[in-house]
């Protein structure tokens, strides 16, 4: 109890607010951009935190995760487009109400029950710490493996809108996040003898190729939404006094949220729809739900920030992250020396508590500010996308170069963010691919753990029953309900575009057997045996896919018919957003000539006067605050720019690309 | 009167400080390479240390800590190798795992470490310790050898924690099974819940969580790994003053002293893993003056009464090891003798490892 108290003083300490205030507007900008979210946003502040003591870190990255799903709802009203995945259902009736000249009502409805639900989550979380030892001393290795196996199963079955699609990505990143340095026996897999991959893919530049890379892609391709000014809006007060009203659906959906985020895998991406599914079915009037009824606003937004406080049960009790975002917080952890587990509720506990506060402390200071300066902010969406995203793009290369600082990272950086593209396109769950990929070694070494310790019988623990039985049914519950009868595939366009990708993407189990096969069995068992699962999915996909292509009516049954759901997605932006990407390659090739700096002004100048020729003034402005804003990142933390092939012909300063040493 | 008294002082400091009397920092920057992640343990030890070697080196220098991760700490040891000039203006923060990667032959390793040039070493000492239903009271190990199976946390075999499997044989606990990819505090938490038999932890580890449990009466002391003297001999942990050293284990066990290939080998692991835990080197080459200079600079910085405020808590409760002395550890540390390769992968073999020594 006395920690409790002596970390909400900590937390008050100037630094941690500044830092914690610091995080949250990085996060509320995040979560405006459409698309991009916590994910994102931990992935370009983590490669910086290391520099920081461990509570200013956890303040800052705290700060960035919780308020992004209180500021996606400026896209989801105001343009109609989802500023995270937490907010696909406040688009149903927060975009109607917008249009009918209810923007400002929908906000303050959205912000105010946004607040309640993140504050309810934080004290849940404090509440659940509680009982915490006793939960963490019953989950032996047999226990947390059936937990992170289930959390797969859920993120695979339910992130993407074709299960089994879902299933094959989780696989898919177990077999990547495998590569490496094998943890049994220290053999060396699928690393063709280079340095690079010794410790296998970093976690940072996977996370920023699978989601940051597409979704600025993605806004250069998607030109056309731009939102309204919310200027002169009225009836920010009529919101606040609906949520007042609806308290008890606020708190209902809270309590739902807390749960869901509870569920390790889970996380994020499907609780808006449970509570807004929640919403149809006890609502006595629910005839005005999808063409703007308030309660429609209220009730995803006190459930996706709630969710944060309960999906931060299992990643700090055991590790396991709750969604994608989780992933990465559990990286900074391990960047600043924090361990998951029995310390954060013993040795550990004031940090644990700093982190409840700060969650809580962030959720009120977002929606805040979002309140507050809702005009102001909402022109965030108003920029066009040719200045936003070459900042974005020269922000993400700088955050890369600093994961380890090695060029190799910009060639994952950029094959990751081509895979997240097609994923992205063709309808592929990227969470479950940054899911698996993270969970993978834990996977391996739990199944060894636990056979070691226990053989089979960890199956027949009590705890291990429940655990099998509760989310099998959850899975079932929740398939259920994803079945989309309106699907059809006739509109989509690039088949066999599709079809390719599938046998692209059955490279990578074949090349992994082949080239681990001369290893000791214990090192080369695991990815074996997941590749051939993948391969039996990527079969069935591609079987299904070929069904679907030539209208084979003799296989119409209920299984085939639910394998076909999205089997293929739209894709209709893939060939434009290829275009686009390939402006990070010429990019990327400036950097290997000029080095960072000099390429940078380049590449930003160039791509605002390529789209218009008349704002000269504003690229310039803009690049020299990039580069302000780079030197003043390096020198603060000696961080050296990647150094062009001119740079190492000529002596340069470091500011200009140099050696940063002597 | 005065001009003598003068002249006097001078002579006095020239001739105190005849060694590096030409050395001089003033202006220059240092780099520090650490090949680890920020953060890490040799990172901290660096943040640490940064500071006050400043203050004490002559004129100065700046120094900044340039952390090159990945590969093992291969990379950024590599690195260093590669780039670091010989003239007091690079530093190499080194750990165990640094060392081990070219005990066990790692190919590839380009770095030379054995011809390094050691400042100072911060040792570091580890404590085995088992469930009070395991043993017959503290330091007991008859229940265990009496097992068919005891469990025990090994990280991978490639690392330090290939020591433990060399420890438990020379014991004689016939049933020890190392469980991969746990690291000591997973194994701790596993072992709390009851799933392995024996686990340890390093001095602050020690104090912080396991002290804890012995006094709940959970847990009992095995025994340490001792801390070795400049002459080779080996003195209790003063954290655990009533545990056993490993020699004294090993004589208790097996009715002979530790001696001829096994003590060999309790060297080379002893210094590899307690004694240069961390350690902060100059490179090959490096002049003697240039050595004296920052060996005693490091001195200073021992008496400072901030560091000794500090340096407890941040470092550990070990004394730093600084001077030539230092010198032999790493060498030691970092070439082991055929017989100790054999040894140790005798213990891999038997353990149905792959993983050799080279």
């Amino acid at each position: 109890m006395e920690q409790f108290f002596s970390s909400l003083l900590q937390l008050f300490e100037i630094t941690h607010l500044a830092f914690l205030f610091g995080g949250t507007l990085l996060g509320l900008v995040v979560g405006i951009l459409p698309g991009m979210g916590g994910t994102s946003g931990l992935a370009l502040v983590l490669p910086f935190v290391f520099t920081l003591e461990p509570s200013y870190a956890l303040a800052m990255m705290i700060g960035v995760l919780a308020p992004t799903t209180t500021s996606d709802t400026f896209p989801a009203v105001l343009m109609g487009i989802p500023g995270t995945s937490g907010s696909q259902a406040t688009v149903m009736d927060g975009f109607p109400l917008s249009k009918k000249g209810m923007a400002a009502r929908a906000l303050s409805a959205a912000f105010s029950s946004s607040l309640l639900g993140g504050v309810f989550g934080a004290i849940i979380l404090s509440v659940s710490i509680y009982y915490a030892i006793p939960i963490i001393m019953t989950f032996g290795f047999g226990e947390q493996f059936l937990l992170v196996v289930l959390a797969l199963l859920m993120v695979g079955a339910l992130t993407g809108d074709n299960f089994v699609k879902g299933i094959t990505a989780c696989c898919l990143g177990l077999i990547i996040g495998s590569i490496g340095t094998a943890p049994i026996t220290g053999d060396l897999r699928y690393t063709f003898g280079t340095l690079y991959l010794l410790e296998g893919v970093p976690l940072v530049i996977v996370g920023l190729g699978l989601f940051a890379i597409p979704e600025i892609v993605g806004l250069l391709d998607g030109r056309g939404a731009i939102a309204k000014s919310l200027k002169n809006e009225k009836g920010w007060l009529i919101g606040i006094r609906d949520v007042f009203r609806h308290w008890f659906l606020v708190l209902r959906c809270s309590t739902l949220g807390c749960l869901v985020g509870a569920l390790p895998g889970l996380g994020g991406t499907v609780v808006d729809w449970i509570a807004y599914s929640h919403l149809k079915q006890t609502v006595k009037d629910g005839s005005q739900l999808g063409n703007g009824d308030i309660r429609g606003v209220i009730a995803p937004e006190a459930a996706n920030n709630a969710k944060e406080g309960g999906a931060l049960i299992p990643t700090l009790l055991f590790g396991i992250p709750g969604s994608g975002n989780k992933v990465l917080l559990l990286g900074g952890f391990v960047l600043i020396g924090i361990e998951p587990g029995l310390d954060m509720v013993t040795t550990n506990l004031d940090l644990t508590y700093l982190m409840i506060w700060s969650l809580a402390l962030a959720n009120i200071l977002g929606a805040g500010l979002c309140i507050a300066f809702a005009s102001q902010i909402s022109r965030v969406t108003l920029v066009p996308y040719y200045i936003l995203a070459p900042v974005m793009i020269c922000l993400i290369f700088f955050a890369t170069f600093n994961v380890n600082r090695d060029w190799f990272d910009f060639i994952g950086l950029l094959t990751f963010g081509l895979i997240g593209i097609t994923f992205k396109n063709f309808g592929w769950s990227r969470p479950a691919l940054l899911i698996g990929f993270f969970l993978s070694t834990k996977v391996e070494l739990l199944s060894y753990q636990t056979y070691a310790v226990y053989g089979l019988s960890f199956i027949s623990r009590p705890v291990s029953i429940v655990l099998i039985i509760l989310c099998l049914a959850t899975i079932f519950l929740l398939l259920r309900q994803k079945f989309d009868v309106g699907y059809d595939s006739s509109v989509v366009k690039n088949k066999v575009q599709q079809i390719c990708f599938v046998l692209f993407l059955s490279c990578l189990p074949i090349t992994m057997i082949w080239s681990i096969a001369h290893l000791d069995y214990r090192a080369n068992l695991y990815p074996t045996s997941l590749s051939v699962i993948a391969g039996i999915l990527l079969t069935f996909i591609l079987l299904i896919k070929v069904i679907d292509l030539r209208q084979v009516k003799a296989l119409d049954n209920v299984m085939v018919r639910f394998a076909r759901t999205h089997i293929f997605e739209h894709g209709n932006g893939f060939n434009n957003q290829l275009y686009y990407y390939a402006s990070l390659l010429g990019y990327l090739g400036m950097n290997f000539i000029f080095g960072f700096p000099i390429a940078s002004v380049i590449f930003i100048n160039l791509f605002i006067l390529f789209h218009d020729r008349k704002s000269f003034k504003v690229s310039a402005i803009i690049t020299a605050v990039m580069i302000l804003i780079f030197w003043f990142l390096s020198s603060l933390l000696t961080l050296q720019f990647p150094i062009g092939a001119i740079g190492l012909m000529i002596d340069m300063p470091w500011w200009l690309g140099g050696e940063l040493t002597q | 009167m005065h001009k003598i008294f003068a002249l006097l002082i001078v002579a006095f400091f020239s001739i105190s400080s005849t060694a590096y009397a030409n050395v001089d920092l003033s202006g220059k920057t240092i780099t520090w390479v650490v090949p680890f992640k920020e953060g890490g343990g040799t990172s901290r030890f660096a943040r640490f240390i940064q500071p006050f070697l400043s203050k004490y080196l002559p004129g100065n220098p700046d120094i900044q800590i340039m952390h090159i991760p990945g590969g093992g700490a291969i990379k950024g040891s590599n690195y260093f190798q590669k780039n670091a000039k010989p003239d007091g203006t690079y530093l190499f923060g080194c750990s165990t795992s640094v060392i081990v990667n070219v005990a066990t032959g790692n190919p590839l390793v380009e770095y030379n470490l054995s011809e390094y040039r050691p400042v100072l070493l911060l040792p570091q000492n580890t404590h085995w310790f088992t469930r009070t239903d395991l043993a017959d009271g503290p330091h007991d190990l008859s229940k265990l050898k009496e097992r068919d199976l005891v469990l025990y946390a090994l990280k991978t075999p490639a690392s330090a924690d290939l020591f433990h499997i060399w420890v438990f044989d020379k014991l004689g606990i016939k049933g020890a099974k190392p469980i991969p990819g746990l690291s000591s505090s997973g194994g701790y938490q596993a072992f709390l819940r009851g799933e392995i038999h024996i686990s340890s932890h390093g001095a602050a580890n020690y104090k912080k969580k396991v002290k804890p449990e012995i006094e709940k009466g959970k847990v009992v002391d095995l025994m340490t790994l001792g801390i070795i003297g400049a002459d080779g001999s080996v003195s209790r942990n003063p954290l655990a003053p009533d545990a056993p050293t490993f020699p004294e284990m090993y004589e208790k066990v097996n009715g002979e002293k530790l001696s001829g290939d096994d003590l060999e080998a309790f060297y080379s692991i002893g210094a590899a893993w307690s004694q240069a835990s961390k350690s902060m080197l100059l490179p090959e080459g490096t002049p003697d003056e240039i050595v004296e200079a920052f060996r005693d600079a490091a001195k200073k910085m021992v008496d400072d009464p901030e560091f000794k405020e500090k340096a407890t808590k941040a470092l550990g409760p070990f004394p730093l090891i600084i001077g030539e002395e230092a010198g032999e550890i790493v060498k030691k540390a970092a070439v082991f003798s055929d017989n100790t390769k054999d040894q140790l992968n005798a213990a891999l073999k038997k353990n149905r490892f792959t993983f050799r020594v080279q």
